[in-house]
């Protein structure tokens, strides 16, 4: 993958709303073939033109609800960022609780808050998952240290072009 | 006391031997660092410095860009249906002669509604051409203007696939004009030299 850095802040919304749309278009699709197989009528045929059917129709409308959620969470992150002056997974949690609470702001109090609590919890789970990651892989870079002799019994000046 | 001194000794050496280092380039004293092994006036100041890696590409791949693409589109096409749905919206409102409130209802439904259409259409014809593209770029082992024209192209087919031979022919030939007209703009200075001999070359 070539994709191993993130853009910096104000194209990383861009970014992010492409990457949710992608995976929203993508994981829908094959949500919706499976869904339109099984709701057809029976016949093989009918069944592969229900799925195709649901594809078309159901998941653009997947992709952009995903779409509208990467794009206000990468929103809400870069303006805490700009806010807090720091990037940590604080960050990600408290964007992630916001952008559920207001995209359900339609809905009511309850379920504003309910969605906050939802989309903070998989925030939480998310970052918890790589710092979990990060250091068991940190495991195999610990650095082990030869054993060092100090330099100064050798006998050796320091070059006296030294300079602090 | 005897370290101290030593310390002392090495300072008062130092200029002298400074001056003499001083014939190297750069406007930096040469070492000027304990950890900066190597005279900075060797590092080009005039012109900027990229690190390519060895056999790397030195343009950005289309995986690279296409979640970018897929992103900008999206929101490009929210903006455009959300204007158009503003537009017939004040149209329908007017025409149906509602006010107030359920003015207000009507028009933010409009705009949604149009928005979220507008931009669900752009996304998926950029998710798929994007996936074109990668795909040839991938397979060809180059990343040029026939991969563009072919992968648009291709997007037009495919999107329009399902609506008859006709459509999908012009929906194909739409892609194929945008591709075209892009791949000309894109190549405009090489065109311009075409046009006419310059002997002064090659």
């Amino acid at each position: 993958m070539e994709e191993y850095t993130r853009e910096p802040c104000p194209w990383r919304i861009v970014d992010d709303c492409g990457g949710a749309f992608t995976m929203g278009l993508i994981g829908g699709g094959v949500f919706q073939s499976i869904k339109g197989f099984r709701n057809a009528p029976s016949g093989i045929n009918r069944r592969l033109l229900g799925s195709l059917v649901a594809i078309k129709q159901r998941s653009p409308i997947i992709a952009g609800n995903f779409a509208v959620w990467g794009g206000m969470f990468s929103t809400i992150d870069c303006a805490l960022i700009h806010a807090r002056k720091k990037e940590d997974p604080w960050n990600s949690i408290i964007s992630g609780a916001a952008t559920g609470g207001i995209l359900a702001a339609r809905n009511g109090l309850p379920a504003m808050a309910g969605s906050a609590f939802i989309g903070g919890v998989l925030l939480a789970l998310i970052e918890g998952v790589g710092i979990l990651f990060t250091r068991l892989s940190a495991e195999q870079f610990q650095p082990q240290l030869p054993p060092m002799e100090d330099p100064s019994q050798l006998g050796q000046k320091p070059p006296p072009d030294y300079q602090y | 006391m005897s370290s101290l001194n030593e310390n002392d000794d090495a300072n008062s050496q130092n200029n002298s031997y400074g001056s003499a280092g001083g014939g190297l380039t750069g406007q930096f004293k040469p070492f000027a660092s304990p950890y900066l092994n190597f005279d900075p006036g060797y590092i080009p100041q005039a012109q900027p410095e990229f690190i390519f890696l060895d056999g790397g590409s030195k343009q950005r791949g289309r995986f690279e860009l296409a979640f970018g693409q897929i992103g900008g589109s999206c929101m490009i096409g929210a903006g455009l249906g959300g204007v158009s749905g503003f537009y017939n919206g004040l149209k329908a409102a007017t025409l149906a002669g509602q006010a107030g409130k359920l003015r207000r209802t009507q028009l933010l439904n409009h705009v949604m509604k149009n928005g979220s259409a507008t931009a669900n259409t752009f996304g998926s014809v950029a998710v798929i051409y994007s996936a074109f593209g990668v795909f040839l770029s991938w397979a060809r082992g180059t990343d040029d203007d026939l991969n563009t024209i072919t992968a648009a192209t291709a997007t037009g087919l495919l999107y329009k696939s399902t609506a008859g031979l006709k459509r999908c022919g012009m929906g194909g030939a739409i892609g194929l004009g945008a591709s075209v007209l892009y791949a000309l703009w894109n190549n405009k200075d090489r065109l311009s030299d075409l046009g006419h001999y310059n002997p002064a070359q090659r």
